[in-house]
């Protein structure tokens, strides 16, 4: 079963890049590779840089793989595993993977700008202003929604947590090889991967046992200092460990989705509302893109594709391959996941003596998850081993492998964690721009890079360590995935106000989205988080502000697009 | 026929030489990718510094610039670059440091 | 080669004293050069002589010149601005062409002159014994002590970043090969980096003027008269001094007359009292101004220099 899943979920994929992607890219971009590309016309050997095809996909691959492909489809496993399959591989096709592709194209023919710039340049200043907001809201909801995620994978798989630590040495053992001794790149990189492996048995062998709350107090510093010392130390060299763990992790859970021919235990359809956040039942419409981001659908993905992705295109046909089926790539690595979890999830809640089956999974499946101490990375871990271990690739041990699918969830979480840290220093003192000049003290508060650096990192910490990960997790979804309306809508725009055409392939999904988000958001704030406050007050009003917060920017938006829908483009600002 | 299983065997011995140094170009571009990011704001630093006795910042003694200029046709595109897109930072940032979730 | 640098307000007899200094010594048997930078030209009205850039021989020991630092400083603007306008076509460059033409009178182009030719000179005197310095006017002068220093802070500065610039693309080059820009490879070896090159000939250059001042071959007079007209200016001076970490050798409290004894007193306490190391002073008595040989003076100067 399924191995029949895989292969239909690869056919499907493969079918609509072809039917569907090749119409996008003919009919609405109209990709035209006599057009030079700004990575030659602007080429300046470290951004514009042309790069082949292939190499190009695994940089952007590599790019927004995370962990969130992976807790996502766990969760919504609630539904049962035909409507998750339903969302990652339609939406996906018809607006995740069409929003990822539009971001990057647009961003090419405006001379490699992001499509901030282009939101910006064709719906208003403001617009581009959002962005800075936005992404700092949600900066905070990732480090709780991960943080919460880590959490728990490192209370109920003690040998993760070791491992990542050592792999942390790796890594910095690594970066001296490559950066201070220029050891030769390829015995560096076998050493790393060797020392990777050590990192895993290592970690097996001594796990470390410790309580939430130190495993959070020490994220908080982890990502404080992370964020602080140069890139060479650790970023680029753990980094590029993380590359060989994705690429791996992908092989292994791929080959052993199609050969393992499990029957699929979870139902298949549960309700349409089953309990997924907060206790509450939750439509699959329009929650889904909440809990699904990355893998089917999400906002980042078009900043990421418009910051590099789209400066080092060799020519404007690769777009697709790699903007469009970039996304559908990763939402094979969702298809997988959701497997795992269909195939073994119900006999591992079952073995770990829950009371559930196929007929209250929908009640039941999440509660049962976190009882049994294996919800969201767990359970994946777990589903993946099992998976592994009934096919022919049952030579390579459990608990390696165990743990490899768990350091592969770690290691991107912990990733995020001090990567988007960075990142917040950036956006805040582009908010307090403003206070500049009226009040200086505040702005140099502000910008200080201790204090910009802790400020998401106490906020989000807190949120991780006291906050209901069922609350968080959909709450970071509604900010990443208003950033994906945001850009669709700018995609449209560009569609609509540059290539003159007249596109539904773009517009159709675009608004459908933007009403999604904005219901999901205030059912989420109103059904979810507001009578949550009665139980864990200042938490769940902190999550609240955070999402009201996203919603006026949401209106702000929407009232911006909606005005200057009809005004024709500014002169000159691309190509 | 058999001029054909050759062929075969040979194609795909050479796709996949091709795959494989793919991903090693992939991977080496992937370890330095921070490291020419951050040469190259270096680079516009350097020249900033070294012109901002032009622009009346706190600067080197002006003649400095004017010895060094002639050398520094190369800072000086990164400087003019790097101006124009240091508006449109924030996805740049992402992509560069692979902030994704 | 010792300096003896000769400063003090306008009008106090340092131009005088300096070409007695020069005088003396030379009659004492020392290959002696006088310069001078100051742009009042009295070293050639003192000597009775028309100076330029050239060196004058005014007697076996005694050679003579002078430099205009306006001129140095046309000098400099125009050769840079051809090497400018060789390497940059017109349009590329923020309109460099029209801005040199400015920058004949920006801030620093009179002391990078005044530097240049001070380096120069320190460089091919090695003939000489002793080379007496008139300087211009005191803030100038202070000016140009101060640059090497200042210039040496910045090259440094500078240099660590292009140091760091050029590991990392050595290290980038190391990993995927060259690092090159429009067909241009750029350098990733100090050995191949003009810009390296050049900053660590400015950093030696500046190193070197710079060790000369603060070196034991260095002598730096102070001449201030007895009326508090040159008092504030002459502290100035000593503070301005004692910031570059430049001693003061000699002070000459010069045209003094028995009747200024009182204010003369009063003048060297503000002057010395509380300084570390006060020099000692010396009262060169009024003298009528000499038409001819105005350099000859009673008071002998030859053992006040410890050369």
């Amino acid at each position: 079963m399924s191995s029949i899943i895989v292969v239909v979920g690869i056919v499907v994929y493969i079918a609509l890049y072809f039917l569907y992607g090749k119409r996008l890219e003919t009919n609405v971009v109209k990709a035209n590779n006599d057009i030079e590309t700004p990575a030659s016309r602007l080429y300046d050997g470290v951004d514009y840089v042309p790069a082949k095809t292939p190499v190009l996909f695994g940089h952007h691959f590599a790019s927004v793989a995370g962990a969130a492909p992976i807790i996502g489809p766990v969760i919504a496993m609630a539904w049962g595993w035909l409507p998750a399959l339903a969302w990652i591989w339609f939406g996906n096709i018809f607006v995740g993977a069409v929003h990822d592709y539009l971001a990057i194209m647009a961003s090419v023919r405006y001379d490699g700008k992001s499509i901030q710039f282009v939101a910006s340049d064709l719906i208003t200043k403001r617009t581009g202003k959002l962005f800075y907001w936005l992404v700092f809201l949600i900066l905070v909801l990732i480090v709780g929604a991960f943080g919460a995620v880590l959490g728990n994978m490192f209370v109920g798989d003690p040998s993760v947590p070791s491992s990542y630590l050592l792999m942390l040495v790796a890594g910095l053992i690594l970066g001296v090889l490559i950066y201070r001794v220029k050891m030769n790149f390829t015995l560096a990189t076998i050493i790393g991967v060797v020392m990777l492996i050590a990192a895993i048995f290592g970690g097996i062998a001594m796990p470390i046992t410790a309580p939430k709350s130190v495993w959070f107090a020490i994220m908080f510093f982890y990502i404080i200092i992370a964020a602080a010392i140069p890139v060479n130390v650790l970023l680029q060299p753990r980094d590029y460990l993380n590359s060989w763990l994705l690429y791996v992790g992908l092989a292994i859970g791929a080959l052993a989705a199609l050969s393992s021919g499990v029957q699929f235990s979870a139902p298949a359809f549960t309700s349409f509302a089953p309990i997924v956040s907060g206790g509450k039942p939750s439509p699959f419409w329009p929650v889904i893109p909440l809990i699904v981001a990355c893998g089917s659908l999400s906002g980042f993905h078009s900043l990421v594709g418009s910051g590099t992705t789209s400066k080092q295109l060799d020519k404007e046909s690769s777009g697709l391959t790699i903007g469009y089926g970039g996304m559908l790539f990763e939402g094979f690595l969702s298809t997988i996941v959701v497997v795992a979890v269909a195939g073994y999830g119900l006999g591992l809640l079952v073995n770990a003596g829950q009371d559930i089956s196929a007929a209250n999974w929908g009640q039941q499946y999440l509660a049962a998850s976190g009882a049994a101490g294996i919800s969201g990375a767990g359970m994946f871990t777990a589903a993946y081993a099992e998976m592994v271990a009934s096919t022919w690739l049952r030579f390579l041990p459990g608990a390696f492998v165990k743990t490899i699918a768990g350091m592969w969830v770690a290691s991107f979480a912990m990733t995020t964690l001090d990567t988007t840290n960075r990142l917040a220093r950036y956006t805040l003192a582009e908010i307090a721009l403003p206070l500049k000049d009226k009040s200086e003290g505040a702005y140099n508060f502000l910008t200080n890079r201790w204090i910009a650096s802790a400020i998401p990192a106490a906020l989000g910490i807190y949120l991780a360590w006291s906050g209901t990960f069922s609350i968080l997790w959909p709450s970071f979804g509604a900010g990443n995935q208003l950033i994906a309306s945001i850009a669709l809508l700018t995609g449209t725009a560009w569609v609509a106000k540059r290539l003159k055409t007249k596109a539904t392939m773009a517009l159709i999904p675009a608004y459908l989205l933007w009403i999604t988000v904005t219901a999901a958001i205030l059912w989420h704030m109103f059904v979810v988080v507001l009578p949550a406050i009665q139980s864990n007050a200042v938490t769940n009003t902190v999550v609240f502000i955070i999402e009201a917060v996203m919603f006026i920017l949401n209106v702000v938006f929407i009232i911006d697009f909606v005005k200057t829908r009809n005004e024709p483009a500014p002169e000159a600002s691309e190509a | 026929m058999s001029e054909h299983q050759p062929n075969f065997l040979i194609r795909l011995w050479r796709s996949l030489r091709a795959f494989l140094r793919g991903i090693d170009q992939a991977q080496r571009e992937r370890v330095v990718a921070l490291t020419a990011y951050e040469a190259r704001e270096l680079e516009n630093m350097f020249v900033l510094m070294l012109l901002g006795s032009f622009a009346g910042m706190p600067s080197p003694p002006s003649f400095l610039a004017v010895e060094l200029l002639p050398h520094l046709e190369h800072e000086i595109r990164v400087l003019n670059r790097r101006a124009e897109s240091s508006t449109d930072a924030l996805a740049e940032i992402m992509g560069t440091i692979d902030a994704d979730a | 080669m010792k300096t003896i640098f000769f400063t003090g307000k306008g009008g106090v007899g340092k131009s005088t004293l300096s070409a007695a200094a020069a005088w003396q010594l030379a009659e004492s048997g020392k290959r002696v050069l006088a310069i001078s930078f100051d742009p009042a030209h009295n070293l050639g009205d003192i000597f009775g002589r028309t100076l330029g850039h050239k060196v004058t021989r005014f007697s076996a020991n005694l050679d003579l010149r002078e430099t205009d630092l306006d001129e140095a400083a046309a000098e400099y603007i125009r050769r840079n601005t051809s090497i400018l306008t060789e390497v940059y076509s017109y349009t590329k460059a923020f309109n460099l062409d029209r801005y040199f033409k400015v920058l004949r009178h920006s801030p620093g182009v009179e002391e990078y002159a005044a530097l240049t030719a001070l380096e120069d000179l320190l460089r091919t005197s090695d003939d000489y014994d002793v080379v007496v310095i008139d300087t211009p006017p005191t803030g100038l002068t202070l000016r140009i002590l101060a640059l090497p220093r200042i210039s040496i802070t910045w090259v440094d500065r500078l240099r660590r970043i292009r140091r760091d610039i050029l590991d990392k693309r050595h290290t980038v080059h190391s990993i995927t090969g060259t690092f090159s820009e429009e067909g241009q490879k750029l350098a990733y070896e100090e050995k191949d980096d003009r810009v390296m090159q050049k900053l660590t000939e400015l950093f030696d250059r500046y190193v070197a003027v710079a060790r000369h001042l603060e070196s034991d071959a260095n002598r730096v007079a102070v001449v201030f008269n007895p009326d508090y007209l040159s008092l504030r200016e002459s502290q100035r001076i000593l503070d301005g001094l004692s910031d570059l970490n430049l001693g003061v050798n000699v002070a000459f409290n010069n045209k003094y007359t028995q009747g200024l004894s009182e204010i003369a007193d009063s003048m060297e306490r503000e002057l010395f009292d509380g300084r570390d190391a006060p020099p000692p002073v010396h009262r060169i008595p009024w003298e009528p101004y000499r038409r001819e040989k105005s350099y000859e003076i009673s008071y002998d100067l030859t053992q006040l220099f410890a050369l």
